[in-house]
């Protein structure tokens, strides 16, 4: 269906600010993430600072927020560290980036749309999130601190019992909050790609990113409405009185049921790491592709993948609570849907890796962080085996080593991946182009750094350091992990640094960039192929007619005739193309290509 | 006798006292861990975990080789400088069964040993309660977690819970070796996890139920508990230690305890009184 072409408001405020613009709102989404991402990562680094030289006064961080005790970080600060560097890159940081941000600047322009379906609904999103991110921000400004039960929120430690004052209670509003927009949003990318897309743009010829994305929403707008019915009920529990999910001495024998609770959270839980991590899945899978010059392997077999993964990511997340109590037989058929989901992953894994073997490989810095998302994947998934065994996560659940498997998969994969996604999209973000050396710099820093970080977390948690401990070296067995974890935290501390070199790159860039062409990295996608850098107010002029996939790339026939070696989306096929025109297209000139 | 000299004989006197009680808690205080890897395992069946981590680490780690091999020969081999890119869409009958093999071994292989060896161990030892429980030597534990220590219950000699002969210790659980051991496990305000790494055991205390799970131990000595579920600000320090005593030593200490805590019971202290009739068989 094609959409109207609407005047481009003037005034700074409607243009800027209370836009409709799915690029702007973008925009919007990704300076919010950003600043989330910094927070959080600030708290990571105040925890790693607690485990290398416990309590001792925080340098910096510690003198600004902890003056009252001269910069150390007290037990009931650290449980409020810890629950709130969660919660936010989940919610604040992740999610905004890779959902908020490239969602709204994917969609409409791979896809050949000129906004969403619903543009005002688009804007209700980004507004109800800022709502939701005040909320957050109230959480640190309460007199008994932030939220403190850690990011799963679990009753009755989430309930006035363990943990009073308004910091937990913000926190449940604005997860109930922040969950309305990505409702809004998830429903929005569900209706835009369905009915929006380009005459001639199959289902088949969508790029891997779009698959994603558009997975991703449906896993929204089905299970977040779970995780929304938690935290308004957890909010009564804590507001009205009433006793939901509170049990045991704390109310008498007629008590509600904190199980209750791990259900619908879990219920919610586990199709989030697949929200986190199928947008990731697809603009890499495209990545691969486009700088590897070479057709995405198996492209169906790696969209059949993730909506295997889609559906099963919804049926498997018992896992988490193998150690409640539950029913034996119950815990079997959760362990055999967790480990079933190795198929399509290894499907999608074996597709990335044959789509780079023999191709002809452009490393340049979306490719390599498109690269360290698939090491960081790829190690991180197979630590997950051991935890989704029944017997095994005996030992390890609640360990170190759970962390270590969860950033791996879910915080450094998508890390990694959605800045794979900002050096890829930035030119046609803002027409700039960013600075390559410093991209290399910022790659290999996070790549080596994330490693040594979540690897030292898993070896902490594989010797027995359990989860969440202000001081491990309380317990005897532990203490010998004290280098180990101050060597971790050596690596986190460079981790952080290291996002200094992005940030001065981004800002640099965004000043005084050079001005990007209109398709820089020679890929055959509509945003690149049929858009100026950055896009006019209503994407498409006219809207295209796409004849074939995303990745068409390597025929040596194509390269003979018009002398590069991609057909982008839209051009008509080689039949067509006379030896005439074919001077007419010059190879664009590639970013950093030698 | 001066002031002075006084002064000196009760701090030299307790100086010895400290001395003698430091040196006899650091020579019964739990073995240090050293090294990376798992820590000892003092159970009987605790081996069967860590075997079959032990094996699918190596196959994982062959994976993980083989992937970074991978992804490294073709960023430096397949690079655009040497490499010109093959016209492959990958969805040739070949390279379909090629990805479904690999995915399909994999899955059979490390997935099918996985599954296949847990459900062998949990249904032959670790939920198989009904052997334990007609074993006639088995002793029975409450477990009662709370902000931030752990109470554990023992019945006396007319094997009843929450009578005046239950021996009740905080923090301080004593079993005899080569016997098993069941634990039913309930908390009072928040979620706590029970955990001991050198038994390889971990089960959830949940307010308002109660769960279960069963150890041996298979040498004498004194091992920590630790609470692996975060409750609070004190988490970390919501410790105990497990004694693993010898058969005569146990039963030496038993008799004693559960004489003692009949001297000592108070009917009207019902906060000792927490304790559940036993759940299970």
């Amino acid at each position: 269906m094609e959409q109207h072409i609407h005047p481009e408001p003037k005034a700074f405020i409607w243009k800027y600010v209370f836009t409709v613009d799915h690029k702007i709102i973008a925009r919007q989404f990704l300076w919010t993430g950003l600043m989330f991402l910094a927070l959080g990562g600030t708290l990571a680094m105040m925890i790693r600072w607690q485990w290398a030289y416990p309590k001792t006064a925080v340098p910096v961080v510690g003198q600004l927020f902890l003056s009252q005790t001269g910069g150390a970080i007290t037990p009931p600060t650290y449980t409020s560290i810890f629950t709130m560097h969660g919660l936010i890159m989940i919610f604040w940081a992740i999610t905004p980036i890779l959902i908020g941000a490239f969602g709204n600047f994917c969609i409409p322009l791979m896809i050949g749309a000129r906004d969403m379906a619903f543009p005002k609904l688009n804007m209700y999103s980004y507004w109800t999130f800022f709502v939701s991110s005040i909320l957050v921000i109230l959480s640190f400004t309460s007199q008994l601190g932030a939220a403190s039960a850690g990011w799963t929120t679990y009753p009755p430690l989430s309930s006035n019992v363990g943990a009073p004052g308004w910091g937990q209670t913000y926190m449940a509003l604005a997860i109930f909050v922040t969950g309305v927009s990505s409702i809004m949003g998830g429903i929005n990318y569900i209706v835009t790609v369905i009915r929006y897309r380009a005459p001639g743009m199959t289902w088949f010829r969508l790029p891997l990113t779009i698959w994603g994305l558009w997975l991703t929403a449906i896993l929204n707008v089905l299970f977040v409405p779970v995780l929304g019915s938690a935290a308004l009920l957890l909010a009564l529990d804590r507001l009205a009185g009433t006793h939901f999910f509170v049990a045991g001495a704390a109310v008498g024998i007629q008590g509600g049921d904190p199980i209750l609770f791990q259900h619908l959270f879990w219920i919610f839980g586990h199709p989030e790491v697949y929200i986190l991590i199928l947008p990731v899945w697809g603009i890499v899978g495209d990545i691969l592709s486009f700088f590897s010059r070479k057709p995405a392997f198996w492209y169906k077999g790696s969209v059949f993948a993730m909506i295997a993964v889609t559906v099963l990511s919804a049926v498997v997340y018992g896992h988490h609570m193998y150690q409640t109590g539950m029913a034996p037989l119950l815990g079997l058929g959760f362990e055999m849907l967790t480990l079933a989901i190795s198929v399509p992953a290894v499907v999608l894994f074996v597709n990335w890796l044959n789509t780079i073997w023999k191709g002809s490989l452009r490393l340049q810095v979306p490719m390599l962080f498109a690269l360290g998302m698939v090491f960081v994947f790829g190690a991180g998934g197979l630590t997950g085996l051991l935890l989704g065994t029944i017997s095994t996560d005996i030992y390890l659940h609640d360990t170190m080593y759970v962390v270590g498997h969860f950033h791996l998969t879910m915080a450094a994969a998508s890390f990694l991946g959605s800045f794979a996604a900002l050096y890829f999209w930035f030119p046609k973000m803002y027409g700039k182009e960013t600075d390559e050396t410093l991209g290399k710099v910022h790659f290999w820093g996070s790549v080596i750094f994330i490693t040594l970080v979540f690897g030292g977390q898993l070896v902490a948690g594989y010797s027995g350091q359990h989860r969440r401990l202000f001081e491990p070296y309380q317990y005897t067995y532990l203490k010998h992990l004290a280098p180990l974890n101050r060597w971790t935290s050596f690596a986190a501390f460079a981790l952080g640094i290291t996002q200094l070199v992005f940030v001065f790159n981004f800002i640099k860039s965004l000043l005084m960039g050079k001005k990007a062409a209109q398709n820089p990295w020679g890929v055959p996608t509509l945003e690149w192929t049929q858009c100026s850098s950055p896009p006019a107010y209503h994407n498409f002029d006219v809207v295209p007619t796409v004849v074939r996939g995303p990745h068409e790339f390597a025929d040596p026939e194509v390269k003979k005739k018009l002398g590069r070696d991609y057909l982008d989306q839209v051009e008509p096929g080689l039949d067509a193309v006379s030896e005439s025109s074919a001077d007419e297209m010059p190879e664009p000139q590639a970013i950093g290509a030698e | 006798m001066t002031a002075r000299r006084l002064l000196r004989a009760v701090t030299g006197l307790a100086t010895g006292v400290g001395a003698v009680l430091t040196a006899s808690i650091a020579a019964a205080a739990p073995q240090p861990g050293s090294g990376y890897g798992l820590p000892i395992d003092v159970s009987a069946h605790g081996h069967r975990i860590d075997w079959l981590m032990g094996f699918t680490n190596v196959l994982t780690g062959i994976l993980f080789l083989l992937m970074a091999g991978w992804i490294l020969y073709a960023a430096i081999g397949h690079n655009e400088k040497r490499h010109v890119a093959a016209h492959d869409h990958g969805n040739s009958r070949r390279s379909m069964f090629l990805v479904l093999g690999t995915a399909g071994s994999i899955f059979f292989v490390v997935d099918g040993t996985l599954f296949f060896n847990s459900t062998v161990d949990l249904q032959q030892v670790f939920h198989n309660f009904e052997k334990v429980e007609k074993d006639p030597t088995t002793i029975r534990v409450e477990i009662n977690a709370h902000q931030w220590a752990w109470d554990t219950r023992i019945a006396g000699p007319d094997k009843t819970f929450n009578t005046k002969d239950d021996i009740v210790t905080l923090n301080d659980l004593r079993i005899p070796v080569d016997t098993p051991v069941i634990f039913e496990v309930a908390s009072t305000d928040v979620l706590h996890a029970f955990n001991l790494p050198n038994f390889r055991a971990k089960v959830d205390a949940v307010p308002g139920q109660v769960n279960r799970m069963w150890i041996q131990g298979k040498t004498v000595g004194e091992y920590e508990i630790g609470c692996a579920q975060h409750c609070g600000t004190n988490h970390y320090k919501m410790k105990a230690l497990i004694t693993v005593l010898s058969k005569e030593d146990y039963a030496r200490w038993a008799a004693e305890a559960s004489k003692n805590s009949e001297k000592l019971f108070d009917e009207n202290d019902s906060d000792a009184h927490w304790g559940w009739a036993w759940k299970g068989n």
